[in-house]
């Protein structure tokens, strides 16, 4: 069978989709969602436990589970960062070694030598990246760009005591989010359209120049196309008498409810627990247990 | 509806077969939409066939199999014999043969010189540079631009133009059938009766053919000779243009407009007046008004 998406931009890419299931997680107020977003990624980027990252990966897996959406169309946006996860990973486990005094050396061969603990950084790494992915992924699957940009402006809305722009900035993302998947679908249009006439994208020994110049007729009209929108979006705007955030009000009044409330708590037990586990050294704990009982075992 | 009236000719083969075509956008994910359901379609030599039905009826879907550009999940695409269903088919000669020209095409040139935008295509073929010029000269000359248009900054050229740059870029490819999606939106009437009198004389010789999804009934009234109605990816109305037109009430339910002439001939006759035929055009309408009044 011919692959029948040999154009489809947007069937590969499923992170930064919205999926309307109409979950629980999806009525969640987006100012919870994203605090518990910003949580989750400060708790998996400051983690060093095994145990503590596999607690917070169970937990986003349970979240998908809970917000109905397929573990499959979730892992599909992981897929096309599997070969940079492994060659990063790889690094981790060779690089490591050198800056660790009391690592036991498993292998050595002339500068290359793995460890223990560098073997363990290179799991962890995949571990946080899994854990990152899927947490934004099941982010976007159950925000609307609309509930993204009250959020942002409602959690920024305090600084603007010292001037910052709150209602623009949460403008720009939103547009920025927005744009996305037409973009897309423009590129998608684009690539038909040149393949009609004969280009060939991707296929082919070429080099890199040659590669350069095959985008030229993808390229050039994408930003010419985008910047034609930009300029279109800006007139619409300004003839609907927009001016800025001043004295605007919002359709939607953003109210936090007991789930909201609810939901934060989880996030921080979870937090707690996972940094706690990197307190005590968990690992270690765990480590120890199971050598004590392999060896008995053996 | 019955059977088309035999589109093809003993013993000439189809340009283009569709059997039993199904599509799925997204197919697999929870976002799937089906676009197609069983579409049959036949593309006969010297055939201007066009394809109508409101947005989301599978227009676009359906002209992006004649070239390849989406394999078929259910069904079988011929082209000239070429079973698209194969992976190994030779999907680039069959896009050459089958030129496809998307809706407003004006955005997807990329050259700075008119005239690079034609070779685009024959470049690709792997042609040599007189061959390529001799290409570009014959395609512009065919849509009715200049040749010293070629030395043109592609922006500088006016909407119309452009569209017909775009188009001379795909015959360019010398393709035996024309794909067109939506050719005379937003053009002109000017700009338009260029564009439609330009097709007409195209498909003139001998062995080509057009495929156009159009909104615009009055562009199929012009040129068509047989007609598909899609609706929600089945094709629930074919024949012949005139036996199409004929079916006013039909049409009118799926909200789909019907040629000025034709309306007028259906509404003269809803009144009692027993005018002869369905007229397609202007001119058809005002000879079957001329001998209703006179005899």
């Amino acid at each position: 069978m011919a692959d029948p998406s040999e154009f489809e931009l947007l069937g590969r890419v499923t992170i930064g989709q919205y999926m309307p299931t109409g979950s629980v997680l999806h009525r969640l107020d987006p100012r919870a969602k994203l605090c518990m977003a910003a949580a989750l990624v400060a708790t998996v980027v400051v983690s060093q436990s095994l145990l503590g990252l596999t607690v917070l990966l169970l937990a986003v897996l349970a979240a998908l589970a809970l917000a109905h959406i397929p573990l499959r169309f979730a892992l599909a946006g992981l897929r096309p960062m599997v070969p940079f996860l492994l060659l990063l990973a790889l690094l981790q486990v060779l690089a490591i070694p050198q800056y660790s005094a009391n690592a036991r050396v498993l292998w050595r061969w002339a500068v290359l030598t793995v460890s223990d603990r560098s073997l363990i950084a290179g799991v962890l790494l995949i571990l946080r990246f899994c854990v990152l992915v899927l947490s934004l992924s099941l982010f976007s699957f159950s925000t609307t760009t609309t509930e993204l940009t009250h959020g942002i402006e409602h959690l920024l809305r305090p600084l603007q005591a010292i001037r910052l722009p709150a209602h623009e900035f949460a403008l720009v993302v939103n547009i920025a989010i927005r744009f996305l998947p037409i973009l897309a679908g423009e590129a998608e249009r684009l690539m038909k359209a040149q393949a009609s006439r004969g280009a060939d994208f991707g296929r082919g020994q070429r080099n890199f120049i040659q590669r350069a110049r095959m985008l030229l007729p993808l390229l050039v009209p994408l930003f010419l196309v985008s910047l034609q929108r930009a300029d279109e979006l800006a007139e619409a705007m300004e003839a609907r008498c927009y001016l800025g955030g001043k004295g605007r009000s919002h359709l939607i009044q953003l109210q936090a409810r007991l789930r909201d409330y609810v939901a934060l708590s989880i996030m921080l037990i979870l937090a707690i627990l996972s940094i706690h586990l990197n307190a005590i050294q968990a690992d270690q704990v765990l480590w120890t247990w199971l050598a004590k009982n392999l060896s008995h075992l053996l | 509806m019955s059977e088309p009236a035999a589109p093809l000719e003993a013993g000439q083969p189809a340009l283009i077969r569709v059997m039993g075509l199904c599509h799925t956008y997204l197919r697999g994910t929870p976002l799937e939409t089906p676009a197609l359901h069983g579409i049959d379609l036949l593309v006969a030599p010297g055939e201007v066939i066009g394809i109508v039905g409101p947005t989301g009826s599978g227009k676009s879907t359906l002209l992006q199999h004649l070239n390849g550009l989406l394999r078929p999940q259910g069904g079988e695409v011929f082209v000239n014999g070429v079973r698209l269903s194969d992976p190994q088919a030779d999907v680039r000669s069959v896009r050459q043969q089958v030129g496809l020209l998307f809706q407003s095409p004006e955005d997807q040139l990329f050259e700075r010189f008119a005239g690079d935008d034609v070779a685009f295509g024959p470049r690709n073929l792997g042609l040599s540079a007189d061959a390529v010029r001799e290409r570009v000269r014959q395609a512009m000359e065919m849509v009715g631009l200049p040749f010293e248009y070629k030395d043109r900054l592609s922006t500088e050229l006016s909407q119309g133009e452009r569209r017909r740059l775009a188009l001379a870029g795909v015959l360019a490819l010398q393709p035996r059938v024309l794909v067109l999606d939506e050719p005379t939106a937003g053009l002109d009437p000017q700009g338009r009766q260029d564009l439609l009198r330009f097709l007409s004389v195209w498909c003139q010789s001998p062995g080509k053919a057009i495929v156009l999804a159009t909104h615009n009934m009055e562009d199929i009234a012009e040129l068509c000779t047989r007609v598909y109605v899609l609706r929600e990816g089945r094709v629930i109305l074919h024949g012949p243009s005139r036996e199409v037109f004929g079916q006013c009430e039909l049409l009118r339910q799926m909200g789909l407009a019907i040629p000025v002439a034709a309306e007028a001939m259906c509404r003269l006759r809803q009144r009692g007046y027993a005018v002869a035929g369905t007229a397609l055009t202007i001119a058809e309408a005002a000879a079957a008004l001329k001998a209703l009044i006179h005899g």
